[in-house]
């Protein structure tokens, strides 16, 4: 019986709730969330997000600042995809003692905006030697890299043209333009790809023109030993355009951050507003309904608690305590609780006089009983809405300790990925990407509860509004 | 007085007061004088066991405080308050639970005396749950029903899952009364119960407290501004004016033949619905307005608006509230010369 009534009453409060739009807005913004946070293995693409965020060699072959893939549709220039390539043709020699191992991958070049980096990779083991060329369509062959590696007994290869070929490049400019011309770049700040995948004219550097077509890429190596090896070979080409949200400047996958970050948005939201206000309510009534010099005491308490700055003692504690993402809500409960207390004892002060308390207080009620049944349910409208309003509250605030190097190195969390952005200028190198999905999450999610708060007390108060 | 059993006093109120301390101004601080709202300045008197006792008076007269010293919702600045013969000034926490449980009260705004939140079975079940009377919850929803029906808010069932706002004003002030009736109280303490209540169904639920505290052999102290339903409800009327009483009597006596100046002007003051006269606003031989009750007149505290006041009056002590014969009592010094 017990257990019909509650499906009956929930049954009526979901027919209530369905007319009430922005609730049912807010409710389909909370369950996206909640999917994210159940199906997060299935949707990011980098599953390992969580522990490596800070790692900067797990990123280091995606694009760097690339905006996401989908921005190719609203361009006629299209920016290169990232892709890897991991079909070469291969073919061995054997001359002497000399192995020689040379791996072809082709590569169909047909966008305007050229691939950041191309990158080699392989096992291997010994200290072979690796000849890189590049063929262009127009039949030019550069010699992109041309190293022993010392590999030992087992290791990655992983030769980046981006750092290992700026000189090859520099020698293919300096053939193709006039030295006047050569002069007004930075042999260390070149972009190599920019110019392999251009039309080699003499305006290379003002006017560059994409050369569309087939490259072929051939990685040669040469190994003296038998021991030497490689195997597996295969290039990596981070594209001008990245994922669903792009990359950052630490080449970070932002879609995998942001997704990842929702299960810490919403526990810090959830659990500092739920604690926190659940503190102030509590404690503005009893204040409230306490009066006298119980008030007055509770109240300088309080005061000591709202003119205490929170940020000092988190740094302490950051000296004393490894920083800590529980310390931290365990902190913003401990003083975000004020809060809501000066509006509660307010409201409750009001309630207190209401003549159904009196009624209560004349048929013997306790206090607790008056407290908890009477005044406290009246605030739950109140306390929905302020949660609603702490939860983006607390997100920020842990944003913003992020931002001074205080927060939880060991997780990702929107606040961190935009400090991160406003550490490294992203606003101003107009990098929206990295701060309009975390700000806008943020922002969404805060919605999303203040919409089911308002639709909750929509239906369950209609007699109490003006209250 | 003939009957034994009316002899027996429930409530007997010796000179009760209640004084509200007033902000002062730095130099009154100084000086330590203290100021007082005295709302209730020596009230005194007995109410009888199954005695429906009016109390009278215009709006700020501390009548109202007097029910909430009766009711222990304020603390007495001084005097006595003796129920069945035990002192119930002070009492502590568990006695006040006892008394709570056999002095019950009605208030005047039967919807802001329910919390909006609760529905009707849950208004009266607390009252069960607090005093911890049934086993269970389905014996205390019996008891419910058995209340409701006792109000006649037939049928019961129908009326316990609604909220407040969903009964109209006589049906609240019904569902009020049977909260007050569940515990079986001995006294009941009804505060303008029906002011906020259509006059076309004011009738009906005075007929009905009536009925109940027969039926119940309940006392009542029924608190109102209203001289009409006093009238035709109460056993016997006390007039209040400015925390004190001016005049108390039967109903008949006190108001076919109210001896006190002030009594006289209130019900010369009631309307009565008589046609030619709609039209006609009655003269008040009273002027002016009720003096502030921090400061009020020394001698007879009504002389500043009394039309005989004589030299007698402005001077020295309030007078004393003497019998007339025929339980008929009054303050006045003059009343003798006013007959």
């Amino acid at each position: 019986m017990k257990l019909s009534n509650i499906k009956d009453s929930i049954k009526n409060f979901w027919k209530e709730f369905r007319q009430v739009k922005s609730g049912i807005i807010g409710l389909i913004l909370f369950l996206i969330f909640l999917f994210a946070v159940v199906f997060e293995p299935l949707i990011i693409s980098f599953k390992e997000t969580n522990n490596v965020w800070r790692d900067i060699t797990y990123w280091e072959d995606l694009p760097r600042n690339v905006p996401p893939a989908w921005t190719n549709l609203f361009t006629s220039r299209k920016s290169a995809e990232s892709m890897e390539i991991d079909d070469p043709e291969i073919t061995e020699q054997q001359n002497g003692n000399l192995r020689i191992l040379t791996s072809e991958f082709t590569y169909d070049y047909q966008s305007y905006n050229p691939p950041q980096d191309i990158i080699f990779r392989a096992d291997g083991t010994g200290s072979p030697m690796i000849i890189i060329e590049i063929v262009r369509p127009d039949d030019e062959k550069i010699t992109l890299f041309q190293k022993p590696v010392n590999l030992g007994s087992g290791n990655d290869v992983r030769v980046s043209m981006d750092s290992n070929s700026k000189d090859a490049v520099y020698n293919f400019l300096s053939k193709k333009v006039p030295r006047s011309e050569l002069q007004k770049i930075n042999k260390n700040l070149l972009a190599p790809t920019d110019y392999l995948f251009s039309v080699a004219s003499e305006d290379f550097i003002k006017n560059r023109e994409p050369l569309n077509g087939i490259y072929k890429i051939k990685v040669t190596s040469i190994m003296q030993n038998e021991d030497a090896n490689i195997s597996d070979p295969y290039i990596v080409l981070p594209g001008s355009v990245y994922g669903l949200l792009g990359t950052d400047s630490y080449k970070r996958d932002l879609w995998s951050g942001v997704v990842a970050g929702v299960k810490w948005a919403l526990l810090i939201g959830l659990l500092t507003a739920v604690v926190s206000v659940s503190i102030g309510v509590l404690y503005g009534v009893i204040s409230a309904y306490l009066g006298g010099w119980k008030d007055s005491l509770m109240m300088r308490i309080f005061e000591v608690f709202v003119s205490t700055p929170l940020l000092p003692v988190l740094i302490v504690l950051a000296a004393v305590f490894k920083p800590s993402i529980w310390t931290l809500i365990f902190m913003m409960c401990a003083f975000f609780w004020t809060g809501s207390v000066k509006t509660v004892r307010s409201m409750a002060l009001q309630i207190k006089e209401e003549t159904f308390i009196e009624a209560s207080k004349a048929a013997g009620a306790s206090n607790l009983r008056i407290i908890f049944k009477h005044m406290v349910p009246l605030l739950i409208p109140y306390s929905f809405a302020s949660m609603a309003l702490f939860i983006p509250g607390a997100i920020v605030y842990e944003a913003s300790i992020s931002l001074l190097g205080l927060g939880d190195a060991t997780i990702v969390t929107w606040g961190q990925i935009l400090s991160d952005a406003y550490n490294s200028g992203a606003i101003l190198s107009g990098i929206w990407w990295w701060v309009v999905p975390p700000g806008l999450c943020i922002a969404l999610m805060g919605m999303a509860f203040a919409f089911i708060g308002f639709a909750a007390d929509k239906i369950l108060h209609p007699k109490l509004r003006t209250r | 007085m003939q009957n034994d059993k009316k002899r027996d006093v429930i409530f007997k109120i010796e000179n009760l007061q209640k004084w509200f301390p007033v902000k002062r101004t730095m130099s009154e601080v100084f000086s330590g004088e203290k100021r007082f709202v005295k709302a209730v300045d020596g009230v005194s008197f007995d109410i009888m066991r199954g005695e429906i006792f009016g109390l009278v008076g215009e709006s700020g007269c501390g009548k109202t405080t007097t029910g909430k010293l009766i009711m222990k919702l304020l603390d007495p600045t001084g005097g006595k308050i003796i129920f069945n013969g035990k002192d119930s000034t002070h009492l502590d926490k568990n006695d006040l639970k006892d008394y709570r449980e056999r002095v019950q009260m009605i208030f005047q705004d039967p919807y802001a005396s329910m919390n909006p939140r609760f529905r009707i079975k849950d208004v009266l079940e607390e009252v069960l749950i607090i005093h911890k009377k049934g086993n269970d919850k389905k014996e205390r929803l019996e008891m419910v029903e058995k209340a409701l029906s006792e109000v006649r808010l037939q049928p019961p069932h129908e009326y316990m899952e609604r909220f407040p706002h969903m009964l109209s004003g006589g049906q609240r002030q019904r569902a009020a009364t049977a909260r007050s009736l569940i515990l079986n109280p001995l006294m009941i303490v009804a505060d303008e119960p029906v002011s906020m209540i259509d006059l076309s169904t004011r009738a009906e639920i005075l007929h009905m407290m009536k009925t109940v505290q027969r039926e119940l052999g309940l006392t009542y102290l029924y608190i109102t501004h209203d001289l009409s339903t006093a009238r035709y409800f109460t056993d016997k009327i006390a007039v209040m004016y400015l925390g004190k009483i001016v005049e108390m009597g039967t109903p008949d006596e006190v108001i076919d033949n109210p001896l006190h100046p002030y009594t006289q002007a209130l019900i010369s003051a009631v309307c009565e619905p008589i046609a030619g006269k709609v039209n006609r606003i009655k003269e008040v031989p009273i002027k002016g307005e009720v003096p502030n009750a921090t400061d009020i007149p020394e001698g007879c505290r009504f002389h500043t608006r009394c039309p005989y006041t004589g030299e007698v009056c402005e001077k020295g002590e309030d007078p004393l509230i003497q019998d007339d014969g025929g339980e008929h009592f009054v303050a006045c010094f003059k009343y003798k010369n006013l007959k």
